[in-house]
């Protein structure tokens, strides 16, 4: 059994102690509006890492959701298991993302995630459910040409590495000695250089850094990859994600400017193909007044 | 000249609560289509047919559906008139802008076919002659989920005629509160002639002429499809459901006043337009799982453009 089918158990064993302990009254009287399941790919590699993001909405205000039993993910290898609670108009959204990896190919079927709760519009006992979810795992397949390919480009890649590790050692070798003819031409000993400090890992560019990017490539070229470039930059930086609808973005956000500048992206997206020059002015406007 | 948001705003000053109501029937009158009402008795399914009527003028019809209703009782008959000898044509409530249908499951399959044959072809044959119901023409159904017993169920294919279907709920503590306060003394007048026949019309031309984008159509397709092949689904929606789709997102772009239509148009009117186009597994009932779940399910797991 994996990890994440003990969490799951773990996650659902609370739920099936209590309706065994104390039956429906230890349910909680939630009104559920959503409960999905999705997956960021449907074919996958073995080996290769994915998503599979669970997304319940309640009327109610709640710190958490206990109650959201995950399904078992069978022999997939669990890397991450995140859980977002957000509150919004009095109504919390809760997405848990499981990181997954599979490990053998063939299909397989996610059982549907759910939650036990007092059903508010009726009064009653009910158990939500999402949709189940199918993936299918396949082994990566290489042929005869590409397997040689490989084995040239590795071969290339091994060679060069060593052409590299050569010109570097003869570097080091050179700048030694003409550092030691300068040290010993002067009269006074310089102190030491410091040890150079290790390389910063590159920053994970801002939200903000992004958009002005976007923007650039819009502005050099309004055509629709770079429009959707810069809407869902915009929509990233209003703390949504791909597949949400501006209404999601509109409700995460509430820096003024940043709507404004959604509403237009809205607009030169899927506005008639007649007001897109307007529509492309007003958004690169819209998106320079948030950026500045 | 009347504009759809006055007429919403004519039914939430009639209407206490149930937004998603108020809004389907406006958004049904848009679309030239028709909405069927599902919920519990007294939670003001027929209130809100009736002040939908009484704001945009017409001719208004309720049809009080029985088991020994008869197909002449909705489309009309012909009555031998003993002076001049001969036949005249006496027509139904059916030749109306807007006919209430009320629990439409009551009556027999013959009659819900004469219904809903009208409603699709929006004309009906009495005797020798075919006549042509009158522009616009909706039909409001509801139904009960309770009291099963002397009903007769809508096939699939009859629901799949019906552009939307709102599930009526109960309304929250406070609102119950207001509608003892708006109704305890007796029904307040309900609004009038806030809108023209002629208005209608015109709005229905207008919404014809909304923009929507190929990727909001490629979107509605995607919903559609997502339904086949859907954990519980026995069988999934129609392409009528993705021309509903379209057509509903249509509407909701011209109630809000745009030209072209976004995916909140069409996402958010999935689930009324899915809801009823959706046969059930028999798992269903095992497992417990709650269908309006599913939907909203389905609609969630498919990214919007």
């Amino acid at each position: 059994m994996t990890r994440l089918a003990a969490i799951a158990l773990v996650a659902a064993a609370p739920a099936f102690a209590s309706c065994a302990a104390a039956g429906a009254q230890a349910l909680r009287p939630l009104h559920v509006t959503a409960l999905s399941m999705r997956a960021d790919r449907m074919r996958i590699d073995v080996g290769a890492v994915f998503h599979l993001a669970i997304h319940a909405h309640v009327r109610e205000h709640v710190a958490a959701l206990d109650e959201l039993v995950i399904p078992d993910v069978g022999t997939m290898q669990l890397l991450g298991d995140e859980r977002s609670v957000t509150h919004a108009g009095g109504e919390t959204d809760v997405v848990e993302t499981l990181t997954l990896e599979p490990v053998k190919s063939g299909a397989y079927t996610f059982r549907p995630a759910y939650l036990d709760a007092i059903d508010a519009r009726t009064g009653r006992p009910s158990r939500f459910s999402s949709n189940a979810v199918r993936v299918v795992v396949v082994a990566p397949v290489a042929s005869a040409a590409e397997r040689y390919g490989a084995l040239a480009r590795l071969g290339g890649e091994v060679l060069l590495a060593l052409l590299a590790c050569v010109a570097v050692v003869l570097a080091a070798i050179g700048a030694l000695r003409l550092r030691r003819a300068r040290a010993r031409a002067r009269a006074d000993v310089a102190p030491a250089a410091p040890p150079p400090a290790a390389a910063a890992p590159a920053p994970a560019r801002a939200p903000r850094d992004e958009v002005a990017e976007a923007l650039r490539a819009y502005r050099l070229s309004p055509a629709e990859p770079a429009l959707r470039r810069l809407r869902a930059s915009l929509f990233t930086a209003a703390g949504t994600n791909g597949g949400s609808t501006l209404g999601d973005a509109l409700a995460a956000t509430t820096d003024r400017e940043l709507r404004i500048a959604l509403i237009a992206a809205e607009r030169a997206a899927f506005g008639p193909p007649a007001d897109r020059d307007e529509a492309s002015r007003e958004l690169a406007g819209a998106t320079e007044a948030w950026l500045r | 000249m009347s504009r759809p948001r006055d007429v919403l705003d004519a039914l939430h000053a009639t209407i206490v609560g149930q937004n998603e109501v108020c809004e389907a029937l406006v958004l049904g009158l848009i679309a030239g289509g028709h909405v069927l009402l599902e919920g519990a008795p007294g939670v003001a399914k027929t209130l809100a047919c009736r002040a939908l009527a009484a704001a945009v003028g017409g001719a208004f019809r309720r049809v009080q559906f029985t088991p020994d209703l008869l197909p002449s009782d909705i489309v009309g008959t012909r009555v031998f008139d003993q002076k001049s000898g001969e036949f005249t044509t006496v027509l139904g409530p059916l030749f109306a802008n807007v006919v209430l249908a009320d629990e439409i499951n009551r009556a027999p399959a013959k009659v819900q076919s004469a219904l809903l044959e009208g409603m699709q072809e929006r004309r009906a044959t009495i005797g020798p002659r075919t006549y042509d119901l009158p522009a616009p023409f909706v039909v409001m159904a509801t139904m009960n989920p309770y009291d099963s017993d002397g009903t007769y169920p809508l096939p699939h294919a009859q629901l799949d005629r019906f552009l939307a279907k709102v599930v009526v709920t109960y309304p929250t503590r406070e609102e119950e509160r207001a509608i003892v306060d708006r109704f305890g003394a007796g029904e307040p007048p309900l609004p009038a002639n806030v809108a023209s026949v002629e208005d209608v019309l015109r709005w229905q031309d207008d919404a014809r002429r909304v923009y929507v984008d190929a990727a909001l159509r490629d979107y509605a397709v995607e919903l559609v499809r997502a339904t086949r092949g859907a954990e519980l689904v026995a069988h999934g929606a129609s392409p009528r459901a993705a021309l509903a789709l379209v057509q509903l997102g249509r509407a909701r772009a011209y109630l809000d006043e745009r030209a072209f239509a976004t995916p909140d148009d069409v996402r958010d009117v999935a689930p009324a337009v899915l809801r009823h186009r959706l046969s059930w597994d028999d798992r269903i009932a095992l497992d417990g799982a709650d269908p309006e779940a599913i939907v909203r399910g389905i609609v969630a797991s498919v990214p919007a453009p």
